[in-house]
């Protein structure tokens, strides 16, 4: 056994775990966190998407004992009390048909937003191009994150109050 | 050198479980004294977005809004039989259980007060007190089944599926004629569901099958040796990602369907079947093969370019 710390949506969890426990479950079952879903279970999928240090990660492929001091979003620390902008532009334009890759389509979008807010067309459909999806053909998850885009620049101008062009 | 070509496929397709199989849904309604309806319905809604529907179904039937009705799916100790979800058959049996259950609530509703849309809890509520007041029920169940017969299959003569969703889809393609490779770059589509219910939803399955029949065309390939599957994972078995999908534009023609919840018939499986046979023909108007076998992978494409420049040479020596 292994002890390590690790922060999760912004709470330290320290723990001893098994050396080979993966990230994964890690947050289902050591944490409960059970939004994170596990697809292919070998990083192809993007089910298990998360966000580590602002860097997409398919947590099946980590292991949890590597992730001492590491800072970890999952799907349950995106929005607060209110849902975030992106989840709340998914629901809007119908993204989410059986919703199984959501959580990791969300933070894949997430990362993408967060460091760049203009993304093109092109850079959305390849930064959520780890994440495969089933059902919805993709198209109505691209318009999802362009209104997340909008939502996003609106409360940022509302938050410095330096108005829109 | 790159090559495009245009592609149409188009299909009729009959939903329910056709062919005489008892294909039955039901429904139950019920006012509570919470000022709430709870509609039961077993629905299972696995993305295709049925239980959506039959709130809507159930909110315009009772002239009440969607807030005001609880839906309980699913639960075998609580609702009755609804059949499967396959079929695309939902929206159309079960939506007609959940309209037939709802006038029957409406109808004696109208009785009490009326025409009156029901807009707040406590309208509800006050229609829950006057069916106690008269002694009226407060559950009703509702019960369709699809109008199908058995083939005679002498004669040919039957009634094998009803109703029949019609749809055609355009394919744009560029094939590469030095790698074979095939890029879908535009897809159209164009779908007769009757009355569509949900717009959003529906064209949500329209564009998943697109990408769906996309994977069937150029990409999936089930590799079979001895009984056993070969590619077994994401990394063998290719679907496509985001980066594959063209865009997709969906359009409807809603022609009602006199049986069908309010003119409406199924869309879920249909959403898949044109995509692939337009990209096929696609490639033909592009470079003038014809594949009779999926998917049109770069080395099946390339053989048959191959072939066909070949064949040509040939006819031209012939000459």
């Amino acid at each position: 056994m292994v002890e390590v710390t690790i922060t999760v949506n912004g709470t330290s969890y320290t723990r001893k775990i098994h050396p080979l426990m993966r990230l994964l479950d890690f947050l289902r079952d050591e944490l409960k966190l059970k939004g994170t879903k596990e697809g292919c279970g070998e990083g192809e999928c993007g089910a298990c998407t998360v966000i580590m240090d602002g860097r997409t990660i398919n947590s099946c492929l980590v292991l949890a004992a590597s992730c001492d001091g590491k800072e970890i979003i999952t799907i349950e620390g995106v929005g607060g009390a209110e849902l975030h902008p992106i989840q709340r532009a998914f629901l809007e334009v119908g993204a989410v048909q059986c919703g199984y890759c959501i959580p990791g389509m969300v933070l894949s979008t997430k990362a993408l937003l967060d460091k760049n807010l203009d993304a093109t067309e092109e850079e959305i459909k390849e930064a959520i191009s780890g994440n495969l999806c089933r059902c919805t053909g993709y198209q109505k998850i691209v318009e999802g994150v362009k209104l997340a885009q909008t939502k996003m620049k609106e409360s940022r101008g509302e938050a410095c109050e330096c108005g829109r062009s | 050198m790159k090559k495009r070509g245009v592609g149409y496929g188009a299909f009729f397709y009959g939903t329910g479980y056709g062919n005489g199989f008892p294909d039955e849904s039901r429904a139950v309604i019920e006012i509570t004294s919470s000022g709430r309806f709870n509609l039961y319905v077993g629905v299972s809604d696995v993305g295709s977005g049925g239980i959506s529907v039959m709130q809507q179904i159930a909110q315009e039937t009772l002239k009440t809004d969607g807030e005001l009705i609880n839906i309980i799916w699913n639960d075998t100790s609580l609702v009755l039989d609804t059949g499967t979800a396959a079929a695309s058959r939902q929206t159309y049996n079960t939506g007609n259980a959940v309209k037939i259950a709802c006038e029957k609530m409406r109808d004696r509703i109208n009785e009490v007060i009326g025409e009156k849309e029901l807009k707040t809890k406590e309208d509800v509520n006050e229609i829950y007190n006057l069916f106690l007041d008269k002694n009226i029920e407060t559950r009703f169940e509702g019960y369709f089944k699809a109008t199908t017969s058995q083939v005679n299959l002498e004669t040919g003569q039957g009634n094998p599926y009803w109703p029949y969703t019609f749809g055609i889809e355009k394919a744009v393609v560029e094939v590469d004629t030095e790698t074979g490779k095939v890029d879908v770059l535009e897809i159209v589509a164009a779908y007769d569901a009757g009355k569509i219910v949900n717009p959003a939803q529906a064209e949500g399955q329209i564009i998943g099958g697109a990408s769906m029949g996309i994977g069937y065309a150029i990409m999936e390939e089930v590799i079979v040796n001895k009984g056993s599957i070969k590619n077994r994972s994401f990394s063998d078995y290719i679907i496509p990602t985001s980066m594959d999908m063209p865009k997709v534009t969906t359009y409807f023609v809603e022609k009602n369907e006199p049986t069908g919840p309010y003119g409406a018939k199924g869309l879920g499986e249909p959403a898949m079947l044109p995509t692939a046979p337009a990209i096929l023909n696609a490639i033909y108007n592009a470079v003038g093969i014809r594949l009779t076998e999926f998917p049109a992978t770069c080395e099946r494409v390339l053989a048959a370019i191959k072939e066909k420049e070949q064949r040509d040479q040939e006819k031209r020596d012939n000459i």
